[in-house]
Parts: C-alpha cells; sequence; structure tokens
C-alpha cells in the first residue's frame, strides 16, 4: 500500500511538472493565424484573413491611448480583413522572441535608431518585403492611389529605399522635424537672439555662461543622429549629406567634415559637465531638466519633448521653443533633421497580400484623422494645417527657412568588432565631453570604421 | 532482488522529471549557444553561413571585447571581496556581539537583497545625483564647501557600479553566515575563552574555520551570479560604453545584428565563468573541520 502511494505521488510529480514545462516552454502565442503556412500568401480570402500588426506604442499612443486599436478597428470595418493588434512600449521584446522562432507579424510599425536595432537587423538580413507596388495601390476606401497621398521626396530617400536601388521597403509614416529646444522665455527676458550663425551661437556660450547657464546639453549620445545629420547638411548641403551617409572615400578629410567635428567638440567643451553623468536611460531626463532650470539653454531633440516633460517643473515664465541647427556660414540656412518613422512588412509574413492593404490603409483620410488625435503628423499633403499649439510652431520650422535633412547612415553588413553608426560616430562625445577622448581620437576612430563600413555596404 | 529493481525504478521515476526538464531547457541550449557561435547570421534572419573559429578569432582582436572583460574581472575581484569582507564581519558583530536591535540590522541588511534592479537603479539615481543628489550634499556638508563629483561619469563610473552592487548583495551572504554562525555551540567559545583567547582569536580560530564549507559554496555562487549582477547593473545605471561588461557586450553584438558573434561572447564567458568557478574551488579546499 505504502509503495502503491509513493508510486501515486511519484506519477503525480511527474506529471504536474510536465504539465508545468509544458505551459512554460510554450510561449503565449503571438497570433493564432500566424501558424498559416506562408503557401497560402497569394490566396486572397479577405473575409477569413486575420493579419497580426505590430506597432510601437510610443508618445504619440500615449497622448491618445488606443489610437492604434482604433485604426485597427477602421481597417477592418472597411476591408474585413481581421486585425490582431500588438501594441508595447518595448515592442522588441514582445514580438522579438517569436520571431526568432519563425513566427512573423504581417506588418510591424518601429523606426530604425533605436537601441534595440531591430528594424535594422532585418534591413541588413534583406528581410523585408519589397512594398513599391503599394504606393501605385488604391488606398482602400478611397480612389487615390497611395503614392498620391505622400508628399514628394519622402519615398525617395535611404529611410525608406535602404538599398539605394528605387525601391521602396519600408512606409514612411510619422515624421517629426528635430532641432534644439530651448526656454524661449529665458531669451526673451534676457533680450538674447536665437544665434543664426554657429558664430552667434559661441558668442551667446560666453554670455550665457556670464549668466551661470551652459550653453548645451544632450539627453543621451543617441540624439546626436539627428543632430548630426542635420549638421553635415548645413555644414556641406545635400551632396556631402549623401557622401557622408555612404562614407565616401576621404569624405572625413574634407575642410566640411572637419568643421562638423570642430562644431561638435566646441560644443562638447561648452556643454554643462554634469550631461555625461546623467546621459543614460535612467537619467536622461535630468539633463531635459537642465534646459527647464535654466541650467542649459540648448539641447537637441524632438517634438515628442513637450509632452514627456509635460508634468516637470520649470523655471518661471518657461516657454518652449525650437529652432533649426544655426547655419555654418553667415546667409546660409540652417538645417533640421526630420525623423520619420516607418512601417513595413517582414519578408516572411504569412499574409502578405492583406499587410500590403493595411499599409495602403494607414495612409487613407480615416487613418489619418485617428493618428492625428495622437498628434502623430504622417507626411501626407495638408496634415501640418490642423496643427495647434507648440506644434504648430515646431512643423513650421522648415516654412521658416531651414533646410530639411532627410536620409541616414546606410546599411552596411555586419561585420564583428566593427560596431554599429551610434558606437562609433556618437556614442564618443560622452567622451569629449569628459575629456576621456580627444576630438583627433574621434575622427581617427570615425575613418578607420567608415572605410569598413563602405568595404560592406549594402545595394 | 525485486525489491531493489522496483526501488531503482522508483529512484529513476523520481529523478526523471527534473533531469529531463533541466536537459531540455538547459543543456540543448548551452549546446545550441556553442554550435551557434559557429555561424553568423542574425537574430531573425532565416539563414546562416558556417564561418569556423572566425567569430572567435575576431574577438579576441576586439579590443571592446577586451576592456569589457577586463571590467568584469575587476567587477568580480573587488565586489567579491568587499562584500564577503563586510558580510562575514558584520555576521560576526551580529551573532556573537549583544547588540540592541539585532533583528532590526538583520532585516535592513536584507532589503537591498529583495528589491528589483531597476528600484536599486532608481535609489542609486537619486543617490549619484550630481547636483542636490544625496552623497554629492553630504559630502558637501562634511567638506564645508560644495563637491561636485560625477558619479555615473568618467572615472568614477565603475566605483559607482561596484558600491551599489556591494550595498546590493552583502545582505544576503551576511543572513547566510549568521545561519552558520550560529550553528557553531557556544561550549567552544566558553572553553576558548578559558583558555585566553580573545575575541578577535576566537573569531579567526574558530568562527572562520568552522564556517569554511559554507564561505566555499557561497564565494562559487556569488562569482556566477556577479557576472550576471554585473551586466544588470550597468545596464540599468550607466551609459552604454561607460563601463561595459562581458554580457553587455554580447547583447550589443546582437542588437548589432551579429548573432554568432554575440553567441561567441557568450561561450567565451561562459567558459570563463566555469573555470574560475573550479579555480576559486580549488585554491580554497582546506581540510573539512567537524563541530
Amino acid at each position: 500500500m505504502k509503495k502503491f502511494f509513493s508510486l501515486l505521488l511519484t506519477l503525480a510529480l511527474v506529471l504536474s511538472l510536465a504539465a508545468c514545462g509544458g505551459g512554460g516552454g510554450s510561449t503565449p502565442p503571438a497570433a493564432d493565424n500566424n501558424t498559416t503556412p506562408p503557401a497560402d500568401n497569394n490566396e486572397p480570402a479577405p473575409a477569413d484573413v486575420t493579419i497580426t500588426v505590430a506597432a510601437l506604442a510610443s508618445g504619440y499612443e500615449e497622448a491618445y491611448p488606443g489610437m492604434w486599436q482604433e485604426v485597427c478597428d477602421a481597417f477592418t470595418a472597411e476591408t474585413s480583413v481581421k486585425v490582431n493588434l500588438i501594441c508595447d512600449k518595448n515592442l522588441e521584446d514582445v514580438i522579438g522572441p517569436s520571431m526568432q522562432g519563425g513566427d512573423f507579424p504581417d506588418v510591424i510599425h518601429l523606426a530604425t535608431g533605436r537601441e534595440k536595432g531591430l528594424t535594422e537587423q532585418f534591413i541588413k538580413d534583406r528581410n523585408i518585403a519589397d512594398i513599391t507596388d503599394v504606393l501605385s495601390m488604391t488606398v482602400p476606401g478611397e480612389s487615390v492611389k497611395v503614392s498620391d497621398k505622400i508628399v514628394g521626396g519622402f519615398t525617395d530617400t535611404s529611410v525608406t529605399n535602404p538599398y539605394g536601388d528605387g525601391k521602396t521597403y519600408l512606409a514612411p509614416m510619422f515624421y517629426s522635424p528635430c532641432g534644439l529646444f530651448y526656454n524661449a522665455g529665458l531669451f526673451e527676458e534676457k533680450g538674447w537672439t536665437v544665434p543664426a550663425t554657429w558664430d552667434e551661437m559661441w558668442e551667446l556660450a560666453e554670455k550665457a555662461q556670464a549668466e551661470g547657464c551652459y550653453l548645451f546639453t544632450y539627453p543621451t549620445t543617441g540624439y546626436f543622429d539627428a543632430f548630426l545629420y542635420a549638421l553635415m547638411y548645413s555644414v556641406g548641403g545635400a551632396d556631402f549629406f549623401n557622401k557622408a551617409t555612404t562614407y565616401a572615400e576621404g569624405i572625413w578629410d574634407t575642410p566640411e567634415a572637419r568643421q562638423c567635428f570642430d562644431i561638435i567638440a566646441k560644443l562638447a567643451s561648452y556643454t554643462n559637465p554634469v550631461t555625461p553623468a546623467q546621459a543614460n536611460d535612467q537619467d536622461f531626463t535630468q539633463n531635459q531638466q537642465l534646459v527647464l532650470d535654466n541650467k542649459a539653454l540648448f539641447m537637441p531633440n524632438g517634438t515628442w519633448i513637450v509632452g514627456e516633460m509635460a508634468e516637470a517643473p520649470r523655471a518661471e515664465g518657461f516657454k518652449w521653443g525650437m529652432t533649426a541647427l544655426p547655419a555654418a556660414k553667415a546667409g546660409g540656412a540652417g538645417a533640421s533633421y526630420c525623423w520619420l518613422e516607418q512601417a513595413w512588412i517582414p519578408a516572411a509574413a504569412p499574409n502578405l497580400d492583406a499587410a500590403k492593404q493595411f499599409v495602403a490603409f494607414l495612409y487613407s483620410d480615416a487613418a489619418c484623422a485617428i493618428f492625428a488625435k495622437g498628434n502623430a503628423v504622417q507626411p501626407v499633403p495638408g496634415l501640418t494645417d490642423n496643427l495647434e499649439g507648440d506644434n504648430k510652431m515646431f512643423y513650421a520650422i522648415y516654412d521658416n527657412g531651414a533646410d530639411a535633412a532627410m536620409g541616414n547612415f546606410a546599411a552596411y553588413e555586419a561585420v564583428a568588432g566593427l560596431g554599429t553608426v551610434r558606437e562609433v560616430f556618437l556614442d564618443p562625445v560622452n567622451g569629449l565631453v569628459n575629456g576621456s577622448v580627444t576630438e583627433e581620437q574621434w575622427i581617427s576612430d570615425v575613418k578607420a570604421a567608415s572605410d569598413q563600413m563602405r568595404a560592406n555596404l549594402m545595394g | 532482488m525485486r525489491r531493489s529493481k522496483q526501488r531503482s525504478r522508483f529512484l529513476a521515476l523520481c529523478v526523471a522529471p527534473a533531469s529531463i526538464l533541466f536537459f531540455i531547457f538547459m543543456i540543448l541550449p548551452t549546446l545550441n549557444v556553442f554550435r551557434m557561435s559557429l555561424f553568423e547570421r542574425g537574430a531573425y534572419s532565416p539563414t546562416e553561413t558556417f564561418v569556423g573559429t572566425a567569430n572567435f578569432k575576431a574577438l579576441f582582436n576586439d579590443a571592446k571585447f577586451i576592456t569589457s572583460m577586463q571590467n568584469t574581472i575587476l567587477l568580480i575581484v573587488t565586489v567579491t571581496i568587499i562584500t564577503f569582507f563586510f558580510a562575514i564581519v558584520f555576521a560576526a558583530i551580529l551573532t556573537r556581539e549583544k547588540i540592541k536591535g539585532q533583528n532590526f540590522f538583520r532585516i535592513v541588511f536584507y532589503i537591498p537583497n529583495i528589491l528589483s534592479v531597476v528600484v536599486i537603479a532608481g535609489i542609486f539615481s537619486a543617490i549619484y545625483k550630481p547636483e542636490n543628489g544625496m552623497l554629492n550634499s553630504i559630502l558637501s556638508a562634511v567638506s564645508g564647501e560644495t563637491v561636485m563629483v560625477l558619479w555615473k561619469d568618467q572615472p568614477m563610473v565603475i566605483i559607482s557600479v561596484i558600491i551599489a552592487m556591494v550595498w546590493q548583495a552583502i545582505g544576503y551572504y551576511m543572513v547566510m553566515y549568521m545561519a552558520s554562525m550560529s550553528a557553531v555551540p557556544e561550549s567552544l567559545y566558553e572553553s576558548a575563552g578559558l583558555d585566553g583567547a580573545g575575541r578577535l582569536t576566537q573569531f579567526f580560530q574558530l568562527t572562520l574555520p568552522l564556517i569554511w564549507t559554507n564561505i566555499r559554496t557561497t564565494l562559487t555562487f556569488f562569482i556566477i551570479s556577479t557576472i550576471n549582477m554585473a551586466f544588470l547593473f550597468v545596464k540599468a545605471m550607466v551609459a552604454k560604453g561607460m563601463a561595459d561588461v562581458g554580457l553587455s557586450f554580447m547583447y550589443a553584438q546582437k542588437d548589432a545584428g551579429l548573432y554568432g558573434y554575440s553567441m561567441a561572447a557568450g561561450v567565451v564567458i561562459f567558459l570563463f565563468s566555469f573555470l574560475l568557478s573550479a579555480l576559486v574551488n580549488r585554491v580554497t579546499a582546506r581540510e573539512v573541520l567537524e563541530m
């Protein structure tokens, strides 16, 4: 009897453990439709197709919770294709594991330039579906072609055509001008003018220093990407920008490049010294706080900053201001980088056709109106006319004479030991500020890495 | 005969669930790491190319990897020494000396251990804040002038990580040593006292040798966990590139689209921690004393 019991107990143990193991082993399925084999791709059966859409829950979703769900519902109402939405702040962590297991969502809204670099990895692997044909598709529910609903130029850069072969792989979604943010109230109070050239910037730095305020700070080194793009554009124009972002031979030895490096190095010397100590994911808002507290005049940032710091305490009379990067020489134009988020379809998406329909639908008036509720602006003609408040001022930056810089560093095959663009070009800025890296060291590292990146260019 | 056969069948059944799970979720993935380190692929790419030992060759020429391993070793050595010193001293004081509020101290020391790393990072972010941070304010008050140490910047950053890690780990190990110290019979101390041994002599001649087995085991634990904890702390507390450790290097390579390369880093770190534990085990081997 005793033996029988012990055997029974063990069996129960085995079974319960096995049950646990089974439960723990199978990660919650991202979507039940994902098991559909890719072979079914070419059978359009909209009625019972369910697509999975994975969208990053960024500041826009925070400003208008449920934004993405509403768009998905509108799509279902229009096309009767059901949508299973995955919307998360840490989207990479949510969809990453199941994608490693071979389960891909049909549409992913996730921009390049994020720390986890998921979109970049897909570009490097040539793992994104070609959506050039979507541009000539009709927007569901409307009689207009998709390409007619996208402002010219937005589907011509390396942001959407990463291989430079004229084919579009990533759909241009929300864009926002990046620039230098400052306390407009302080400038009025002190009677300072916003510098139009870098020389005026350095003069202002001395004036501010006398008042106990540093010229510059930055949230983290990651914010220098938009800054560097705009700087390269304002210093050398489109030609230099294109050569630099494709790592052209000898480009970093040109006087234009030298000027870019010098400006950043000089800016580093005028940067509030506490900045690098707070330039991490934990404390970066403290750096943004420096501007609110009048402890630094300018910081590079995007339009989301207003919402992000909405609750933060601030100096009396604080008023957000945003300016393009100053011109390289007197009489020149400033530049502002246009930060563009992308939506794209993984090459292994199970429902390619329905996914393309969804991407086309993102440009419909209905979808644009829903996105606009979250202050998300797509490159669709006429959308910026309806903006209000701070946003109106921000998006007017290009109307005020600043050049728009668009595009990014070209994709290159990943090579062991080479490092990412951010590691090579941007992270050393921390070192420039705290003195652990010299400008010459930084330049020579950039040159060495740039040569390797050129050798491994894709496309 | 029949009995023993039944017995071994029973034992096999008992051990089976654990070993099957261990095999599926530990052994297989580990073997897979070794296999993948010989290939090159992105984390999400459908194809992979065999590259042999190229990943390892590149790894040992990668200055970033060398630096991050140096940081890892620095953290392991310093954090282990400091944590063990304080854990043992505090444990000895709390068990051997009559102090008011012993339980209170025990709990206070233990609390950091139950906090998640994110919470600890938040706490230390307030402590290390350059302006009006706790640490800088205290230093300013003591020295009488404004102290502005940038704790999370070079060159202090690694020291800041060490302090946070020690703070987090002390309590757990202290409680472990308190448990084994209170198992040492009081009579031993009494007779040692009669023989004229002072407090310090008692500690070195009695307490330490009698809890040595415990120290040895925890040391191995600690070294392995420090490799992991160092990554969590560095990731949560400081900027990328300031004080990278082995595992943060591994993650960065994965994010850069070099899955095979990051697995190669994983293999090196795995072997490193294995060898280090073996080494520590050997070096600390002593004749086991019975109480």
